[in-house]
């Protein structure tokens, strides 16, 4: 036999079955791919039960944050906070958060928001929704973010019906966890230990909390609305400098941001939100990789399957499936255990209200005896930063747990810089012959509310009309829109601390 | 025919760097737990792993491949790559995956490596405990007989994770 021939036949005989296998690699990838595939949900689907026809067990867990319902009155617990945050609406209304199911509901019942008539009244700026609804992301779409940080709050009274949900984190396209908030890449980006661009899913499986579990304040932005200057507030995350409470201090003190001037001491005071991120990342879960949903939303098994509960909540709701993953040890032990935490925190976080009360309280008192500005401000910045580090500490629910020592420590430096100022003030009144002065102490929320001057029935019968108007034309418009499916709020109770 | 031969000779050996590519042949010699799940099979042993308190301290390989020599991963890599491929190509995998009694033996291998303080005791006096002989593995019985939530929990069906989104290899 020729050679040629002998290579041809050699050949062919190869390249048969190599065609076969490569038909075989691409048919298992066809397959793959239809594996893989995810339902179509339109763009701007804000309506987790659309999403939920798809998702059902996904669905249903977050449907299931609609059992967390209970008002816990933090002003109720500890009076002294109403004397804290004197002058801010704050003082009017703060519970503890319920399930992300009555993100709206309670953003529009709670005080704070007040009691708007119309599109343009009320206390507060469209920047209150930003964490509150996959809704927002569309209308940051529709209208630009500029403008949706530009007026008042119930100008989207109609438009940001949805509670948080499915489009707050997930790309509605692909499923991939997304960070819908621009304000979060901006601020990975300026503080730069973890880049927008750099983050791993495992990040993003924390990220996507930190849309919102996190310390930010209202930036005030000028922009131009085609010619027309106007003046946005927009959220905006402090974290150039760092997560410490001392970095984010140090980053409002370099241009003297104020979020609001108290009633009684006058001192220009900062309101910690909930730096629920920053503070579990000084923690040691998150050095040891853990995200946000490895704990809040454990692996669940239903039939055959399984899947990430989305009944997002206390891990103590299911410590077989959260803590026992990685620990070894009881229910009953655990629970003791972050009892014990809650405990430490609790003691040292009553001591700092009464302490910084009492600075307040003292404060007013040497201003009404006639002290100068001179004599006050080195007390007042010590109320500040004393209050901020309380503030920062407590705000975040769950930071006890998360960086326990991190919060110990800020709230012990609270207590010294509050005790700090009272010394100096004290030292002030005995200027004005009032050295023995003793600041009033208050047992109940409504005792500390009338002293720093809240008509709370007023503010009380105003809500309720807005309650009984407004929010219904808002729900109703909505459903007319088509982006409100009116289901979600079926048997919703009416629950208040008012 | 001498071109006829040139050119099937050079179209044979295109047809290989072809099938190099789209088989993403290459990629197998990383140790990288997302080359696991160019295969969809191995999605749900993915996603349970990444579930799992093992995710930070041991990835496939790390278990699933032997320690003792480079040419005895090697070996092994190849003749589980070689039994994969063909369990793909003609679909013999079924709805659950189960480790061959040479891949128990690996495994095993490697839980004592990591854990031999644990259980050194356990290995010097195994002998009165041996109750149920498995000669395939060190001290006769499996780890996992009783440990059988790890690292892949106990339901790992082909279908238990369709809807987790960590990596899809598309």
């Amino acid at each position: 036999m020729k050679k040629s021939t002998i290579v041809i036949i050699l050949s062919v005989l190869v390249m048969v079955p190599m065609f076969l296998l490569t038909m075989s690699i691409r048919e298992n990838k066809a397959e793959q791919q239809t594996i893989n595939a995810v339902p179509a949900i339109p763009d701007g689907e804000t309506r987790a039960s659309e999403w939920g026809k798809h998702y059902p067990r996904e669905y249903n867990t977050y449907m299931q944050t609609r059992k967390s319902d209970e008002i816990g009155d933090v002003l109720k617990e500890d009076p002294n906070i109403v004397i804290l945050w004197a002058g801010y609406a704050f003082s009017k209304d703060y519970n503890k958060p319920r399930g992300h199911y009555y993100a709206i509901e309670d953003n529009i019942n709670t005080l704070r928001t007040g009691a708007p008539v119309d599109a343009n009244t009320g206390p507060q700026p469209p920047a209150c929704w930003t964490c509150k609804s996959p809704d927002v992301p569309r209308v940051f779409k529709r209208d630009g973010e500029m403008e949706f940080f530009t007026g008042k709050w119930a100008k989207y009274g109609d438009e940001i019906v949805n509670p948080i949900g499915c489009g707050d984190c997930h790309d509605n396209k692909t499923m991939q966890l997304i960070v819908t908030r621009e304000h979060l890449k901006r601020a990975l980006d300026a503080e730069g230990s973890l880049k927008m661009a750099d983050a791993t899913h495992q990040d993003m499986r924390s990220l996507v909390c930190a849309q919102c579990h996190v310390e930010y304040y209202f930036k005030k932005t000028e922009w131009d609305d085609k010619g027309e200057k106007k003046m946005a507030a927009v959220v905006t995350l402090p974290w150039e400098k760092g997560f410490t409470p001392e970095n984010m201090e140090e980053y409002y003190n370099s241009y003297g941001f104020t979020d609001f001037t108290h009633k009684l001491s006058k001192t220009p005071m900062l309101k910690a939100q909930h730096p629920g991120y920053e503070t579990f990342r000084t923690g040691v879960h998150a050095r040891n990789g853990l995200a946000c949903a490895d704990c809040h939303m454990p692996y669940m098994r239903e039939g055959g399957v399984k899947y990430s509960s989305h009944k997002v909540g206390s891990p103590l709701d299911n410590i077989a499936n959260t803590c026992l993953n990685c620990h070894k040890g009881t229910e009953q032990e655990f629970r003791k255990e972050v009892e014990e935490k809650l405990a430490r925190k609790d003691e040292l976080a009553r001591q700092a209200t009464a302490v910084i009360a009492k600075a307040h309280l003292e404060a007013a008192r040497a201003w009404e005896l006639g002290a100068t500005e001179e004599e006050m401000k080195p007390a007042q910045q010590d109320i500040r930063s004393a209050q901020w580090r309380w503030d920062f500490a407590v705000a975040a629910h769950g930071a006890f747990f998360h960086a326990p020592e991190e919060i110990l420590r800020t709230l012990a430096n609270a207590i010294k810089k509050g005790q700090d100022a009272r010394l100096k003030l004290r030292i002030v009144l005995a200027k004005y012959n009032a050295a023995d002065y003793e600041a009033p102490e208050f047992a109940t929320k409504e005792a500390a509310q009338e002293h720093i001057g809240i008509d709370m029935a007023k503010e009380v019968q105003e809500k309720k009309t807005f309650l009984n108007t407004l929010k219904q034309e808002w729900f109703k418009k909505a459903e007319e829109k088509g982006i409100f499916d009116p289901a979600m709020r079926k048997d919703m109770v009416l629950k208040t601390s008012y | 025919m001498k071109y006829l031969a040139l050119f099937l000779a050079l179209a044979a050996v295109g047809m290989f760097a072809n099938l190099v590519r789209e088989s993403k042949a290459l990629s197998y010699l990383s140790s990288d737990p997302v080359v696991c799940i160019t295969c969809h099979p191995m999605q749900t042993l993915y996603d349970t792993w990444e579930h799992s308190a093992h995710r930070t301290k041991a990835t496939c390989v790390d278990c699933h491949l032997p320690h003792d020599s480079f040419f005895n991963k090697m070996l092994a890599k190849s003749r589980d790559g070689y039994r994969h491929s063909l369990a793909m190509t003609f679909k013999t995998y079924g709805d659950n995956l189960r480790v061959t009694d040479d891949a128990a033996r690996r495994i095993q291998d490697n839980c004592i490596e990591c854990h031999k303080e644990l259980v050194s005791e356990m290995l010097a006096n195994s002998q009165p405990y041996d109750k149920k002989s498995d000669a395939s593995v060190q001290m006769g019985r499996r780890c996992w007989e009783c440990h059988r939530h790890t690292p892949h929990g106990r339901m790992r069906n082909l279908t238990a994770t369709q809807n987790n989104f960590i990596v899809k290899v598309n």
